[in-house]
């Protein structure tokens, strides 16, 4: 048998395109879209100003309920009739929420956008929020939070954000509330806050075949009835690193694994660091290849995979590696991955290393930016962040131009292994004397 | 007839050594995806054998003749791709998307595992990728609450000795068992061209790609005589429903109630996963509208039904409810076999035949959306059902599903005699 057995090179790259992008003033609101020719799927998203980051705090979740009653009924049609006629145009309302922003979107057949656009500007502008409903779904959402927090995971989310960001703020406590914050919602909690926020146009972005849609047409339905400006966003938030490393050991008895979140705070999306952050996190922890992948999971088998990367929003940022391993190798994998990143923060990253991790992220710009929902949401980065249209093209090209040494010392400036909080959700009787002995920090066992 | 769910052009050729190329050219993106089907799943494994189909798939990450440990995986995004793999009881497949001037080095890549793993397979990279497997199972089935529901499921649904009786990522003390030998007979039995469709869909041309595929594939031979997998087609009806509860650490009753329909890509299919949707995708579903709106025995955003896409078998129909607090596991299980039933008795109207092909239609866009999602479409039919055409008629063939012919299945198939229920109790607390 022959197979070749000299690896081939590339041929010739295509010029990198990112889709052609329209703004528009519309009906008072703004309209965002990017043309798709000949794509038989569009997708269009309403972009709020209400974040989780506008929630009160001792009121997490209320966006995630109020998403919820936007669907019990309009004050045109009950929450049947309703549901009924967005599914019957083949969609349903996706709500999304993060610090930044509350998203709605459908996505159809072009053909019928408008009728769906049209229905979504239906539920966020008049819903009926009938007290009833508001109190049964704030029910819902709490037994549905109770029921996800039983799985391994979300606890020992909530454990890290409390510790680096501190529970007497908002961006200390969990993104979508916890099961006790929910079910102390009360019904003008939700009416308060769908007319604060919910009444301002915001911004509706499209991704399809604009020889298809009418976009004045989908602003004016989408704006309709709606009033106020954009108000301040705040800057970004001073976060201070912890003074040293410590464990945070939640109890999860009978548990097989031991699911870990590590973390420390970092900067805020606009920091100008954001490219060799991006790229040294890609080396240590973002791709298959990562340092830590390599370690952990290919030459250890500690795990099924295990992940690091630099995250931000508008006010704040933070670095965080998560991985579920197997019970018996809590500590040795722990040791492991504090010493990875460690090792990064010293030594830097390679040539060798840092190609793969740059070729990779500018290769996603093309490979993952396909569909109408992938595009809307590359759009949603461009109206969040006050990005140009060119935004991709040039960050394709920051990607590509950034070196060892500034991706070095990104890491050596935004890695802080020795400010590590280390959440370790697992059966504390079986790992706590193991985390005690591996001296990475002093051990508290999380309450509740 | 509906249009076709496939306005895309499809070449097809095949190598001397058996290889199905498939190619559909699309030059909207820069982008080029490149697909490749295995026709062997868990299906194929033997008593015993339990998770090996899958933990050979990890394998095939692992290096072969030119390509060190790993070092596929760096290829691939190091030319900014992305890539992944999966098997499921009927087959295993591998693919990945790249940046279009990266396709030859995607296909020489392909080309090495299937040509040349065996020698750079080694007791070593057996026992990580046994280790990450494990990993797996724990992270997916046993340390979750219901994790483990598809794995009790598939028993109940068919019998001992029935290809599809065992679930893909298999027992722990199969995977214990594994020896390398075993595994190096698997790679020569079934990765062999003549087992296999090579699909590559977006910026390439056939000819481009057919040139390219008898460069890097052609000199691989064939095997031949690949053995086919025990015959399950015809399950027996029990005439008796098969009933298990298991009390677990779990937050809340939950209760799945699923029936053996028909293969995936008959007709009979095409109304199973009509009336899934019907039954429960959505918030206009009958589920949703009896349990989570009307009576308020389940949890809203846990309610539903789906069908699995298998096709060496008749194929599950799975619905599941769990209860809001207050509601026992009982009245719940009473619920969702009401709805069920209903689907023969009441007729489903208009509106609900609408409803539900219109979000089937939408589901059909959103995949036919990029070049991999076509990609593994067309590798499918080509495998599955020897024409990647064919995949133009799944649409159409949902769209052409009536009233009369839900009833009927129905009545045939989703009957409380052939069921199988399994609820999930929690413990007692202190």
């Amino acid at each position: 048998m022959t197979l070749i057995t000299t690896r081939p090179g590339p041929g010739t790259a295509r010029p990198y395109r990112f889709p052609t992008v329209v703004r528009r003033d519309v009906a008072g609101g703004r309209v965002v879209a990017a043309h798709l020719p000949g794509q038989n799927l569009a997708v269009a998203l309403l972009l709020l100003d209400a974040g989780a980051g506008r929630e009160p705090v001792g009121k997490e979740g209320l966006g995630a309920v109020l998403a919820k009653a936007l669907e019990e009924g309009t004050a045109q049609r009950d929450a049947t009739t309703f549901a009924l006629a967005v599914e019957g145009l083949g969609t349903e309302l996706a709500t999304g929420l993060d610090w930044d922003t509350f998203q709605v979107s459908v996505q159809v057949p072009v053909d019928r956008l408008g009728a769906a656009v049209e229905l979504l500007a239906e539920a966020v502008r008049t819903p009926r929020l009938d007290p009833d409903d508001v109190r049964r779904v704030r029910d819902d959402e709490a037994t549905a939070l109770r029921m996800d927090w039983a799985n391994p995971g979300p606890r020992a989310d909530a454990a890290l954000r409390a510790d680096l960001f501190g529970a007497q703020n908002r961006w200390g406590r969990p993104l979508y509330g916890d099961p006790d914050s929910v079910a102390g919602l009360d019904v003008e909690d939700v009416t308060v806050f769908h007319s604060e926020w919910f009444l301002r146009p915001g911004t509706l972005v499209v991704a399809g075949d604009l020889d298809r849609i009418d976009l004045d047409a989908l602003g004016t339905a989408a704006f309709a009835g709606t009033g106020g400006g954009p108000v301040e966003r705040g800057g970004p938030i001073e976060v201070p690193l912890p003074a040293g490393r410590r464990i945070i050991l939640v109890d999860r008895p009978g548990s097989v694994q031991s699911t870990l979140r590590l973390g420390h705070p970092s900067p805020h999306r606009a920091h100008p660091d954001h490219v060799p952050m991006a790229l040294a996190g890609t080396v240590l922890g973002g791709a298959f290849t990562s340092r830590l992948n390599h370690l952990i999971r290919e030459v250890r088998g500690y795990t099924y995979g295990i992940r690091g990367d630099f995250a931000s929003s508008r006010r704040f940022g933070r670095f965080a590696v998560s991985a579920g391993v197997q019970t018996a190798v809590t500590a040795p994998a722990l040791v492991e991955a504090v010493g990875e990143i460690t090792r990064t923060r010293a030594g830097g990253v390679t040539e060798d290393e840092l190609a793969v991790a740059r070729s990779w992220r500018a290769g996603q710009l093309s490979v993952e930016l396909q569909s109408p929902r992938a595009i809307a949401s590359a759009l949603t980065t461009l109206v969040v962040h006050d990005l140009p249209d060119d935004y991709h093209a040039r960050l394709r090209e920051a990607l590509l131009a950034a070196d060892v040494a500034q991706v070095s010392a990104a890491a050596a400036t935004h890695l802080h292994p020795e400010a590590l909080t280390l959440v370790i959700e697992g059966d504390a009787a079986l790992i706590r004397d193991e985390l005690v002995a591996s001296g990475l920090g002093e051990v508290t066992d999380h309450a509740g | 007839m509906p249009d076709s769910g496939y306005p895309w052009p499809i070449e097809t050729t095949r190598l001397d050594n058996g290889l199905r190329v498939v190619v559909s050219e699309d030059r909207t993106a820069p982008a080029v995806a490149v697909n490749l089907w295995y026709d062997v799943g868990s299906r194929h494994e033997p008593a015993g054998q339990t998770g090996f189909a899958h933990l050979f798939e990890h394998l095939m990450f692992e290096g072969s003749v030119n390509v060190a440990k790993t070092e596929h995986m760096k290829l691939i995004q190091g030319s900014g791709g992305s890539l992944n793999a999966t098997t499921n009881p009927d087959r295993t497949n591998y693919f990945e998307t790249v940046p279009a001037e990266h396709l030859e080095l995607a296909l020489w890549l392909e080309a090495d595992r299937m040509g040349g793993l065996v020698p750079a397979l080694t007791q070593h990279t057996l026992d990580n990728q046994r280790d990450v497997v494990k990993n797996e199972r724990r992270q997916r089935y046993e340390n979750v609450p219901y994790g483990d529901a598809w794995l009790r499921l598939l028993p109940l649904l068919y019998p001992p000795g029935h290809p599809y009786h065992h679930a893909t990522i298999g027992s722990m003390a199969d995977l214990n068992a594994a020896d390398l030998a075993t595994f190096q007979a698997f790679h020569q039995t079934y990765y062999a061209p003549d087992n296999a469709v090579l699909t590559v869909v977006g910026d390439a041309t056939a000819a481009e790609v057919f040139a390219l595929a008898q460069r890097y594939f052609g000199a691989i031979p064939a095997r031949g005589d690949i053995p086919a997998a025990p015959d399950g087609h015809t399950v027996a009806r029990t005439d008796r429903p098969a009933v298990e509860t298991v009390t677990a650490d779990v937050p809340a009753a939950r209760v799945y109630v699923a029936h053996r329909t028909h293969p995936f890509g008959s007709p009979g299919y095409d109304v199973a996963t009509v009336a899934a949707t019907v039954l429960g995708s959505g918030r206009g579903s009958r589920l949703y509208q009896r349990l989570a709106d009307g009576e308020r025995l389940a949890q809203p955003d846990l309610v539903g039904a789906y069908g699995v896409d298998l096709a060496h078998a008749p194929a599950p129909v799975i619905a599941t409810a769990t209860a809001r607090p207050g509601v026992s596991a009982e009245r719940l299980a009473e619920g969702v076999a009401e709805v069920v039933d209903e689907l023969a008795t009441v007729p489903v109207t208009a509106a609900e035949l609408d409803r539900a092909k219109a979000l089937l239609s939408t589901a059909w866009w959103r995949q036919m959306a990029t070049v991999d999602g076509r990609a593994d479409a067309l590798g499918r039919y080509a495998t599955q059902f020897g024409d990647p055409a064919k995949t133009a008629d799944r649409l159409p063939g949902w769209l052409s599903v009536t009233a009369t012919q839900i009833a009927e299945l129905a009545a045939d198939v989703l009957t409380p005699a052939d069921r199988v229920t399994l609820t999930y109790l929690p413990e007692e607390t202190s």
